[in-house]
């Protein structure tokens, strides 16, 4: 196995409020190897937005941030602001969630390509606006030479997240973060972003944060998922989406609609205040007397294949 | 809500309290009446008279208290008759929507053109109107501004899911509109009142400046004007043109301050990131 | 789609204008006693009825109210604004005179504020909390708390009189009257005048704009040019600028149009001859033709700038046409 190109060790992310400080991510363990594409599941407020924001450094400036992020051998957490926006856009890149909002509207769709470009590349503006048509072309934006000079509220939802994947792509990064890049897309469109991830995913490795289950089958080979800012199961995607070790899991892959759409009861927990011992104990069907007690480890359950249940670390 | 915050608020609430106090105990704390005759003219201050005279022999510290009776009155008057006149019509506009609301804010729109400063100049230039018609006017020309920010609320609210809730229950309109809709819009209507208390305030003394507004009463603004018009520039008569200058000033300051602190609570435009 | 709605524009504004006129009509007859003796108070008594019967036909005062009404109505609309009682020139003219002499000291001193505001303004939000916004936020608010004439006295009297920087007020030495106009020495005069305005609705522009950053520099699009790698000065100057300043458009055309009057004060302190000016020694005198010019004056002023602010904003924000209902 190669090294790792990302690797995560012992993250904590928290946001102090007036209510308390909440803790987006404890103790995150992860890494991502070269030309893997790791789905990252979760529901919404599982801390998921936050571990990608945390890579870049993205937060706001009174976040606390303790841990190590190396990129390439590199702590990405120390380094000082100038380096690490020199690892923006050119050796990671990043396609926001929301479309609609992450594009500026005053200009062009191709401006802020190329502005990627010129950033990072040094290219005069005539050679970086034909790159951004390029890189249109590239995520299969028809007309791409006319669309370039658009404005983002003149395209469609799907064709937003493909600028936005373009503009990501812009400097050719070895590492991809896509953030829910299918949510609130039709199923047609939806099916044609997958489809482009295929192919984008190819060159580089990508950490696809999603809830559609369908894309992560489809696109991810590994898979991580996350409850309540902790990582709960991790392993290869088609075993951990067809024999999921975790009870929560489980009850994610029972949620659709084509096994039942039985939901989870309950919902998710506070993050300011966790539950105490497991943290998925109060809604989990199997909880026993030392799930409220005790907290589970990451512990492996089959090859590669990790799981953070009582089930598997007793004793 | 932070430790300056309070501080703030707490000090302008002060100031905006002991200026009412005073304009209430204003006949037992004023030494003299403010419009008797007391002693030479223009003289500086002194034991006798705090703030020395102006040009009629009047005591300037009886008159400095005595004015903050007018101050106050068109500034919390006007203020009131607005925010309630543009909260009403602004719940009633957004609430009910539709041709109700199309044709209430032609009406705004068309009466926002009108410029209000000159059109109050004129209307007090002929009838000469004591200081409550002045406050009423105010009131009334300044609600349209009002109207406009509450209807903008009351609109997200009209369709909000406690209240098709509450139409679902069989409620009245008066009902969810006094129950439900007024309370949330309250806070909003608040800092409106505050500013434009400020706003009347500082007007209604600047009418004062100009020479218009009530003759009867005593006002900073008239004291400011009489006191440039009788030189106080030249002859350096600093104890009358000074004092009424920083008395509305300070005011101002504390309802301003007031007013800040109090959206700033309200409008939190800190974005929080989403997890 | 571009034509109607410029056309229902100009429909409101022509109906605002007329609810205008409508409004200083009916002032004229709700006057306590009838125009005469407003007009010609002391005289009246002594003036022998056919002169009274001359004066009533030449203000159309022997007509039946309707007619009057709409001759009214038609001379407003050709400019014929009647004679200000004062001067004893057509309204239109004098304060044609005197509007530019207000422009003289109300285009440098609003372009200043606008520059300064937005620029101070999107650098304070921008760093919202920091020592530096806090203190300017504090700074303004202080400066606008004053009230214009105060501020207005205490710069005269500093600047004026204390430090002998500036003139006491006019608009021209004594040497004028000699030596004809000195544009310099116009400039003199007007330093101190501007300086006040400048203050004062630099507090406004300041406080809106940013406002307008605060909004803008929470939006996602300014995530998106801090994951491409951008700088903060470069995100502030190109993304967040541009957006920021859109809604100030509207606002500020809008400022523009209130400032005629609120000059007045301003105008009365430093005997600067302006429109400001105008209105005080009409209000002093009544003289009501000239203040109902003033009036239709400021009313125009402020259609034309609300026209101008609906035209404007379509053409720099892509995502809104003409007649979208800004």
């Amino acid at each position: 196995m190669d090294k790792a190109l990302l690797e995560i060790r012992g993250l904590k992310v928290g946001f102090p409020t007036p209510d308390g400080l909440v803790r987006a991510s404890d103790t995150v363990d992860l890494d991502i190897y070269p030309h893997e594409t790791l789905g990252l599941i979760g529901e919404t407020g599982s801390g998921k937005t936050v571990l990608s924001m945390a890579i870049l450094r993205l937060l706001q400036p009174n976040t606390i941030i303790k841990g190590e992020i190396r990129y390439r051998g590199r702590d990405l957490l120390s380094l000082p602001e100038d380096e690490m926006r020199k690892v923006r856009g050119r050796e990671i890149g990043v396609v926001l969630q929301n479309s609609g909002t992450s594009l500026n509207p005053v200009y062009t769709v191709g401006d802020q390509i190329a502005e990627a470009i010129t950033l990072h590349q040094g290219l005069k503006r005539s050679s970086a606006w034909h790159r951004a048509v390029e890189l249109l072309d590239a995520v299969r934006i028809p007309d791409p030479v006319r669309m370039a000079r658009g404005y983002p509220h003149q395209f469609s939802g799907g064709m937003q997240e493909r600028v936005l994947i373009a503009m990501a792509l812009a400097c050719n990064p070895s590492f991809l973060i896509a953030d829910e890049p299918t949510k609130g897309l039709d199923a047609v469109t939806k099916r044609e972003i997958i489809d482009l991830f295929r192919e984008v995913n190819r060159d580089r490795s990508v950490l696809f944060i999603t809830h559609d289950i369908e894309a992560a089958r489809n696109l991810a080979t590994r898979v991580a998922v996350i409850y309540a800012g902790e990582i709960i199961e991790l392993g290869n995607s088609g075993v951990v989406l067809s024999e999921p070790a975790h009870p929560y899991t489980r009850g994610l892959l029972e949620s659709l609609p084509e096994r039942g759409m039985r939901p989870i009861p309950g919902s998710a927990p506070s993050l300011i205040t966790p539950p105490s011992g497991c943290r998925f104990s109060p809604r989990c069907r199997c909880a026993a007397e030392d799930c409220k007690s005790e907290h589970p480890g990451l512990v492996e359950v089959g090859p590669g294949h990790y799981a953070r249940c009582m089930l598997y670390d007793r004793g | 809500m932070t430790v300056s915050r309070k501080i703030i608020l707490a000090a302008s609430l002060g100031i905006i309290l002991t200026y009412c106090a005073v304009a209430i105990l204003a006949p037992m704390i004023a030494p003299y009446d403010p419009h008797a005759i007391t002693g030479a003219p223009l003289s500086p201050p002194d034991r006798e008279h705090p703030l020395g005279t102006n040009d009629l022999a009047q005591d300037i510290f009886s008159r400095l208290i005595w004015g903050t009776r007018a101050t106050l009155l068109i500034g919390f008057l006007g203020a009131a008759i607005a925010v309630v006149l543009g909260t009403g019509i602004g719940i009633v506009s957004g609430y009910y929507g539709g041709m109700i609301d199309e044709a209430i804010m032609r009406i705004i729109d068309v009466a926002m053109t009108i410029p209000i400063f000159p059109l109050l100049l004129i209307l007090t230039t002929f009838f000469r109107p004591g200081i409550y018609v002045i406050a009423v006017l105010m009131g009334l020309l300044g609600s349209f501004q009002g109207v406009r920010l509450i209807r903008s609320q009351v609109l997200s609210l009209a369709v909000a899911d406690f209240v098709t809730g509450t139409k679902a229950l069989g409620a009245r309109d008066s009902y969810i509109m006094g129950r439900h809709i007024l309370p949330n819009v309250l806070p909003l209507a608040g800092v409106k009142f505050v500013f434009s208390a400020q706003h009347f305030m500082l007007i209604g003394i600047g009418l004062g400046f100009l020479g218009i507004g009530d003759p009867s009463v005593v006002d900073w603004g008239q004291m400011i004007n009489r006191a440039s018009q009788n030189g106080a520039i030249i002859l350096g008569l600093w104890w009358w043109l000074i004092p009424p200058g920083l008395a509305v000033t300070l005011i101002s300051l504390a309802l301003a301050w007031l007013g800040y602190a109090c959206e700033d609570e309200i409008n939190p435009r800190l974005r929080l990131l989403r997890v | 789609m571009k034509g109607v709605y410029i056309i229902k524009r100009l429909l409101t504004s022509l109906a605002a204008f007329c609810i205008s006129v409508t409004i200083m009509f009916i002032l004229l007859r709700l006057m306590p006693g009838d125009y005469i003796t407003m007009y010609l108070e002391t005289i009246y008594r002594y003036a022998p009825p056919d002169v009274v019967e001359a004066f009533n036909h030449v203000y159309s005062f022997d007509r039946p109210v309707l007619e009057q009404y709409l001759l009214y109505l038609m001379d407003a609309f050709q400019g014929n604004w009647g004679y200000s009682l004062i001067y004893k020139v057509p309204v239109l003219t004098v304060i044609g005179e005197k509007l530019v002499w207000t422009m003289v000291i109300l285009v440098p001193a609003t372009a200043l504020a606008i520059l300064a505001g937005i620029g101070i303004g999107a650098y304070s939000g921008w760093k919202r909390g920091s020592k530096v916004d806090i203190a300017l936020m504090n700074g303004m608010i202080f400066v606008r708390a004053i009230p214009s004439y105060w501020l207005a006295l205490m710069i005269l009297i500093i600047f004026g009189y204390y430090l002998n920087l500036f003139p006491l007020g006019g608009y021209v030495d004594t040497s004028a009257l000699t030596s004809g106009i000195d544009p310099l020495d116009v400039a003199k005069h007007a330093v101190l005048p501007i300086l006040t305005l400048f203050l004062f609705s630099v507090t406004g522009t300041y406080y809106l704009m940013r406002n307008s950053m605060l909004m803008t520099a929470g939006e996602d699009y300014i995530i998106t040019a801090r994951a491409k790698g951008l700088d903060e000065m470069t995100i502030l100057r190109k993304h967040a600028m541009k957006n920021a300043m859109l809604p100030m458009v509207t606002m500020v055309t809008l400022d523009c149009a209130g400032m005629i009057t609120g000059s007045i004060f301003v105008e009365t302190i430093f005997s600067w001859p302006g429109l400001g000016m105008l209105t005080y020694k009409a209000l002093l005198f009544r003289d009501l033709p000239l203040l109902q010019g003033i009036l239709l004056i400021d009313t125009l002023l402020i259609i034309v700038a609300n026209i101008t602010a609906d035209l404007i904003y379509p053409l720099i924000d892509p995502r809104v046409q003409v007649g979208d209902g800004v």
